[in-house]
């Protein structure tokens, strides 16, 4: 199983400031700056990190929030394996738009079953002291979604972040055993996934 | 003779580095004082033929005139010529080329050469000739390998073209700069996309030096690719490189009183001292006047801060060699927009020649200057005037290290741009008439600048090299610093950083760290940006050139170069080499049978326009209904929708 390429795409998606880039940046350069300029399209930065005692390179997308940058987003979102639904804690209306966030990505990164696509939420900015968004209300959203994995983190103190990153990976990793169960390895694959791009190169 | 003999094929490009100081006596042997020879399988008989007659004819007149020979014209090609201590470089061309080309490209390769490698003399004590030879040849092959011939014209920039690319990514390319900038230790940077600029906050002439190295990488990419960073911020395709350079004391200055407010840096910068414009990095679609001039402002104001933060002494090692600091006398070329750095090497003075006696004889000159000045400039005759009275206080000031009266270069700096560019092509005026006409090609005719006008070039530019008084007074000698490339694919950020930047591993960091996701981003990005089939060329034909930025516009590269083309071509060198000689000059048409081209100038830009298919009505005579003078209207229209705005 080790030999199976490891690169995983995983994608941030959220709001404009909810802190994507920060969990990016807190969780690959362990590094805060609390003066970021807008994301403008998209950034990346890879990890490498073991998982279960599998090693994988973690490439992480971070997206510019705000509207005016959708054109220049949405082509990135194809070949991701994870997608990171962010919102703010302190910001109710960032978490309310998370269903729309949902659906953009399914929409442009063409996921054929949405239903069992991996999806993690993080509510960021848990040092933040006043809160908008319960964290009853965020689990109950997550559960009605579809039982994704809820993570409240903080990347200003490095909370969670790691954790939620890791989760991510062993969710792709997971559903990936899954799929080889179910398909024998005698057979060629014509509906195979876009991610078999990615692993070749 | 020599012409005829190396130069069968006068197409055919020869430069040369010859030290007249190895062959003194009259046993010793023309080969030993050719350090460099280009075509490098010219026979050394040949080649010591024609350095031993350029070289002789350079002295001689040089010596007659007391001033150095710029430009030796052949009856079929011509030669660029620097001076400099015993050293001699030359660089022909074809005599379809301007001058004010030729010397340009031949600066810009003894700048890069130095920019990489240090003052000549020393280089040429630290490496082999052979290695030496490498590199010249490389610098050689870049400044002429790969443009077009329209830029060969203006020797600019090679930029990205931009119309295919969202503005966004060319703000995002400028925020990358801007982020690393604020990291400590690091100057200036300029990110290049496929050999070409995206963004730089960089002076033109420094970005062409940076991206020669840029070209060299580029060929070698497959190679590079696979290389990988730590782990931790390192992605597959991402590496970064460290390559010792050379400044030149004004270029330092400049990059290091940026525009931008670096209050937020950590350590290492001098507090500004005036307060600054906080504003985005430099972008290819900025105005640097603003720039030059508070970067202008700063050297003037507080030249001693740049002192005290100077890395390395000025009394380094290297300042017993400038590498190029010819004595006053020496000529100048006009070096269009690369109005900060590139004049440096050749216009600072050289104080090892310059005795109290010339400084005296100086001024004289400059008074008489004054006179004649004010008789050709006709077109501003108070800002010449003011100009001059710059200049001269300037050199006063040289004398005495005050330099309280230099407060109104800011004004002047892009009309004494042109004004330069002007004046030192009347140094070869007749040239462009008399060689259309065809009857000074005759013979071999060695062309030197008057003192006079020289020493006019020289002052012209003064107020643009931005040298402080400390620096006139002392040997310029180049500084060490370093270029740092970071390659993402085809994507390169290249900085220049403090010395200190090597030993310093949370520096280096600190860069990566600002930098590396935004540049990954951008790579991707441009990749994926569609290249797009270029619309169908209008039915007219452009080139307009940027003097500030040194860039071209145009909708003539990417097609094959027809008949009509070829034609825009060589009217578009004619009048940009007479825009160059009369500063006066702003409109110009010129015709032939079938076309005609319309050129218009400002102190910022020259615009080129040939309108394709309408035969034109030429009566020869003054004639209003000539299709001829409706071309400023229709230069007008049509390119608007190109961003180029002509009054």
């Amino acid at each position: 199983m080790s030999s199976k390429s490891s690169l995983l795409k995983v994608i941030l998606l959220g709001d404009g400031g909810v802190g994507k880039s920060s969990l990016m940046n807190r969780y690959v350069t362990n590094k805060f700056d609390a003066h970021l300029f807008h994301t403008i399209g998209v950034e990346f930065l890879n990890k490498d990190l073991e998982v279960d005692g599998r090693t994988v390179t973690l490439q992480i997308w971070d997206t510019a929030g705000q509207e005016r940058f959708r054109s220049l987003r949405t082509p990135f979102y194809r070949g991701s394996d994870c997608c990171l639904l962010t919102f703010s804690v302190d910001d109710s209306q960032s978490f309310h738009n998370l269903v729309n966030w949902k659906k953009e990505f399914i929409y442009y990164a063409d996921v054929k079953e949405p239903e069992s696509f991996p999806f993690v939420v993080l509510g960021n900015k848990l040092d933040v002291s006043e809160r908008q968004v319960s964290s009853e209300e965020a689990q109950e959203w997550c559960m009605e979604s579809g039982g994704y994995p809820y993570f409240e983190t903080s990347a200003k103190d490095a909370t969670n972040v790691a954790v939620a990153f890791e989760e991510a990976v062993r969710r792709v990793l997971s559903l990936e055993d899954r799929h080889e169960h179910l398909i024998p390895t005698d057979t060629v694959n014509l509906h195979r996934k876009p991610r078999s791009a990615t692993q070749c190169c | 003779m020599a012409e005829s003999a190396v130069l069968a094929d006068s197409r055919r490009c020869c430069f040369f580095l010859y030290d007249s100081s190895k062959v003194q006596e009259e046993g010793d042997l023309t080969r030993d004082g050719i350090y460099y020879f280009y075509p490098e399988d010219t026979p050394i008989d040949q080649q010591e033929l024609l350095c031993g007659q350029l070289a002789g004819v350079c002295r001689c007149v040089s010596e007659l005139s007391s001033s150095p020979v710029r430009l030796l014209r052949l009856r079929k090609s011509k030669y660029a010529v620097r001076m400099k201590d015993n050293f001699l470089w030359a660089l022909s061309c074809s005599v379809e080329i301007p001058d004010v080309s030729i010397c340009d490209v031949l600066d810009q390769l003894i700048a890069l050469f130095c920019f990489y490698n240090g003052p000549v003399r020393q280089s040429y004590q630290l490496y082999s000739q052979e290695e030496l030879a490498l590199r010249w040849a490389r610098y050689l092959h870049h400044l002429q390998g790969g443009s077009t011939e329209l830029h060969s014209i203006f020797s600019c920039l090679r930029t990205i073209d931009s119309t295919n690319i969202d503005p966004l990514l060319l703000l995002k390319a400028a925020l990358i700069l801007q982020a690393c900038q604020r990291c400590p230790l690091v100057l200036a940077g300029c990110i290049l996309y496929r050999g070409r600029v995206m963004s730089t906050q960089m002076p033109p002439a420094l970005t062409v030096k940076v991206m020669v190295y840029e070209t060299q990488t580029y060929s070698q990419d497959n190679r590079v690719s696979v290389n990988g960073l730590s782990s931790s911020v390192g992605s597959a395709a991402s590496v970064t490189v460290t390559t010792q350079v050379y400044l030149t004391p004004s270029e330092l200055n400049m990059i290091r009183s940026p525009p931008v407010e670096r209050a937020c840096r950590s350590h290492c910068n001098p507090p500004p001292c005036q307060p600054r414009k906080s504003r985005l990095s430099r972008t290819l679609s900025d105005t640097p006047t603003s720039d030059t001039d508070s970067s202008s402002l700063d050297a003037l104001q507080c030249p001693p801060v740049s002192y005290q933060t100077m890395p390395s002494s000025p009394r380094s090692s290297l300042s017993d060699e400038p590498y190029f600091s010819p004595s006053p006398s020496r000529g100048n070329t006009p070096l269009h927009s690369n109005l900060l750095n590139q004049s440096e090497y050749f216009n600072s003075e050289s104080h090892d020649h310059q005795t109290a006696l010339k400084e005296q004889s100086l001024t004289e000159s400059l008074n008489r200057k004054q006179d004649t000045d004010t008789n050709s400039e006709s077109e501003s005759k108070s800002e010449g005037l003011n100009s001059d009275q710059d200049v001269q206080s300037e050199e006063i000031k040289a004398l005495t290290n005050g330099f309280q009266e230099l407060n109104s270069h800011e004004n002047h700096a892009s009309d004494n741009d042109e004004q330069i560019q002007s004046t030192a092509d009347k140094l070869e005026s007749d040239s462009h008439v008399t060689s259309k006409n065809g009857k000074l090609r005759g013979e071999m005719e060695a062309r030197t600048m008057s003192k006079q006008a020289d020493r006019r070039h020289q002052d012209k530019y003064k107020p643009t090299s931005r040298l402080s008084p400390n620096e006139t007074t002392e040997d310029p000698s180049l500084l060490p610093s370093i270029l740092y490339q970071h390659r993402v694919r085809g994507l390169v950020l290249a900085l220049l950083v403090e010395p200190e930047f090597n030993t310093d591993p949370a520096a280096r960091e600190e860069v990566q760290h600002s930098s590396l996701a935004s540049l990954n981003g951008l790579e991707a990005h441009l990749r994926n940006t569609s290249q797009g089939t270029p619309g169908p060329p209008g039915p007219y034909t452009f080139a307009h050139y940027d003097c500030i930025q040194n860039t071209l516009t145009t909708n003539v590269c990417g097609r094959s170069v027809g008949p009509q083309d070829r034609a825009f071509l060589r009217a578009t060198a004619l009048l940009h080499s007479h825009f160059s000689h009369l500063d006066t000059l702003q409109e110009a048409i010129v015709r032939n049978s079938g076309s005609a081209v319309y050129a218009t100038r400002s102190t910022a830009q020259e615009t080129y326009f040939l309108q394709q298919g309408t035969p034109v009505r030429n009566s020869g005579s003054p004639d209003p209904q000539d299709s001829a003078f409706s071309l400023p209207r229709k230069a007008r229209q049509r390119l608007l929708k190109h961003g180029v705005n002509l009054p």
